[in-house]
């Protein structure tokens, strides 16, 4: 990341991070102190969490500060700039790796059963990071290859996880 | 005596059962871990706890130190022949070893990096056998102030050396892990802390699946994210000469194990800072300064002899203090409480063997690192013709597996996925993982002992500056970070330097 838009990006994450921590502060402060059971005052639950969200919400504003000096307040897009930037083939593979991914964490895994699950999702992988890497749909061998890695890869984790360390994965 | 007559004894009873056989297999796993741009240390020890979580305390722990000492040396191996450090321990590896194999010497530069990593690992573990018994007896006088101040000194320089440009960042990392360790049932009245009537966070947040997450799926996401690395092509001539030319520069190797340990020993910081501060001093001390960055034989030597002598220095915080020197060694120590060992000052009390078995340990993980690394240079170089785009998805499978297998609950891949994609994020702004971990483990001492230090002391601060301990620990952790920064050093440059252009005349 070039300096001005690690600065731009400073900006942003350092509200973020103030903001938090002011949420971590609040929260702290909402904590039980337990008087009814006559707890010591310096053992409160809240204490501790409460030091780490002055600590953040300062952090986070020292950045703040920093991040206007240095300009990072400028958010103004560049439409052409922000074109170019999107389709680049370094924000489509991490899109596209994000996509498949989380497909596969949050729909297939926990449904599916996992001898079948995990085939599919590394083939998927496979044939949609390789059309990318050459531009076009991979061929007969690769496609082959690449199937026969899913399914071997699958049923071996499949064997290693359930049958010799007696973990029940969901799905089946 | 006793504890060399330990150490035989452990090295003995390896080599007389199967356990001999994890040596050489779970040494070779870890060296092609090490050697897969993508894999680290961190994430292959991570995953290798969740498969050996049902295995006796022995064999899983020398597994797992094993796949630590293996894949350490063996991200040294895509660093000399693609120029892509395998962990980001060998990152200074890359900037001679790249040059030699370029030059035809890949061959060589594989023995230097054997050499040096085989050097600092012994440096490396006989300061572990030495010092660890003498910190733990030390550390029995810890009480609440010190290991408050020990958890802080641990975030605040972890957070400062992993983030040398930018140290509040690193801070910042810090004390995010801190709060992370906050999330559930607190350890002293067992009230539940920001989980919102969830069960699942009530039970905190395992070390485990944030760490699969914040070094196996944001690695993923940055791996992919990146251009595809060439396969290799470099020319490799004859190993035996770099372990000849690597002899020429045993005082270097001798310091740079030294400065490796003591990076190790420091918690948090690790073998990245182990191999870049016996770079420097190497540099430094050099006659050939102009060589390093161009293929000096010296920069290769020093950058694996630091990196390695930090695998065993890391242990021994982890042993005596039950605090990680490193995030590898956060999992390993994860994993030993898995198991049932206490790691901490009462370690030479309770189990007194078990310190010289770590030893024995990484003295065969060293020797099949050794014989494994040379033995197999050629065909071990076929490994890093697997494309990222095959390697990646079957990595991302034993994430989620590994993640759910800890405790056979879908949560656990939830937090995975949480850390990996904030950990990507955090990565792209320039924060340091390492801090993050440290923190989430330091979190619950801190946390206690805190509270407990503040009823002793009936809210008197003071006490915790004025103890002996605490104030060396205060005192150096304040003046490391001001000398470490920017501006002070800038300072402190302009007010020493010697007048000798118009100040004297």
């Amino acid at each position: 990341m070039s300096q001005p838009a690690m600065n731009k990006a400073d900006f942003i994450s350092s509200i973020v991070l103030t903001a938090f921590g002011i949420g971590v502060i609040v929260e702290s402060l909402r904590l039980p102190r337990l008087e009814n059971l006559s707890v010591n005052p310096y053992t409160v639950p809240g204490i501790v969490p409460g030091f780490i969200g002055i600590f953040l919400t300062l952090a986070g504003f020292f950045i703040f500060i920093r991040s206007i000096r240095r300009r990072g307040w400028d958010l103004r897009l560049n439409k052409d700039h922000a074109i170019t930037w999107i389709s680049s083939p370094m924000v489509k593979r991490t899109a596209v790796t994000m996509i498949i991914t989380m497909g596969y964490a949050i729909f297939l895994f926990p449904h599916i059963p996992f001898w079948i699950a995990a085939p599919i999702f590394i083939f998927v992988f496979v044939v949609a990071t390789e059309s990318m890497k050459y531009g076009k749909l991979p061929g007969g061998v690769r496609l082959l290859t690449a199937l026969a890695l899913a399914v071997a890869a699958g049923l071996v984790i499949n064997y290693v996880f359930q049958d010799l360390f007696f973990v029940r994965l969901p799905g089946g | 005596m006793d504890g060399l007559i330990s150490f035989a004894t452990a090295v003995g009873s390896i080599l007389t059962s199967w356990s001999a056989l994890d040596v050489v297999w779970a040494t070779l796993l870890g060296i092609i871990v090490g050697m897969l741009p993508g894999l680290t240390a961190t994430l292959g020890v991570a995953l290798l706890t969740t498969l050996t979580f049902k295995m006796g305390a022995d064999q899983a722990i020398l597994i797992l130190i094993c796949m630590y000492v293996g894949a350490i040396y063996g991200g040294s191996r895509s660093a000399i022949l693609l120029n892509i450090p395998g962990t980001p321990a060998n990152a200074a590896t890359a900037l001679d070893g790249f040059p030699l194999a370029r030059a035809g010497k890949a061959g060589s530069a594989m023995a230097i990096a054997t050499t040096g990593s085989v050097f600092g690992s012994f440096i490396g573990m006989i300061a572990l056998a030495v010092i660890a018994p003498v910190l733990a007896e030390f550390a029995l006088s810890f009480g609440a102030y010190e290991f408050f101040w020990l958890a802080v000194f641990g975030v605040l320089i972890s957070g400062q050396l992993t983030s040398l440009d930018d140290p509040i960042k690193g801070w910042i990392a810090g004390f995010l892990g801190l709060f992370i360790a906050t999330i559930g049932q607190e350890g002293i009245y067992a009230v539940p802390r920001f989980s919102y009537g969830s069960t699942d966070l009530s039970g905190g947040i395992g070390l485990l699946p944030a760490m699969v997450g914040a070094f196996g799926l944001a690695e993923i996401l940055t791996v992919m994210r990146h251009e595809a690395y060439e396969a290799v092509r470099a020319k490799t001539d004859s190993v035996w000469s770099g372990i000849r030319s690597s002899y020429k520069y045993k005082m270097t190797a001798l310091r740079s194990g030294l400065i490796g340990t003591l990076m190790g020993l420091i918690p948090g910081v690790g073998e990245d800072m182990g191999a870049w501060a016996s770079y420097a001093a190497a540099r430094q001390s050099s006659k050939n300064k102009e060589e390093f960055g161009k293929g000096s034989v010296e920069g290769l030597l020093a950058a694996e002899t630091g990196n390695n002598a930090a695998v065993p220095g890391a242990l021994i915080p982890v042993l005596t203090l039950a605090v990680p020197g490193s995030a590898p060694a956060a999992v390993l120590l994860a994993a030993m409480i898995i198991h049932g060992i206490r790691p901490g000052p009462l370690i030479m009390i309770e189990s007194p063997g078990f310190v010289y078995s770590v030893v024995a340990m990484v003295f065969l993980a060293t020797i099949a690192m050794g014989v494994l690394g040379l033995l197999l240079t050629r065909p071990l170089v076929l490994v890093l013709k697997v494309t990222r785009e095959r390697l990646m998805p079957i990595i991302f499978v034993l994430c989620i597996v590994g993640a759910f297998a800890i405790a056979s609950r879908t949560f656990d891949v939830w937090v995975m996925l949480f850390f990996g994609v904030f950990g990507f994020i955090l990565r792209e702004l320039k924060y340091p993982m390492a801090p993050l971990i440290l923190g989430i483990v330091l979190g619950d001492i801190l946390d206690k002992s805190l509270r407990r230090g503040l009823v002793l002391s009936d809210g008197d601060l003071f006490q915790f500056f004025n103890r002996p301990i605490s104030m060396v620990l205060w005192i150096s952790a304040l003046l490391f970070i001001l000398v470490t920064m920017p501006s002070i050093r800038k300072w402190m440059g302009r007010a020493f330097k010697p007048k000798t252009e118009g100040g004297v005349k």
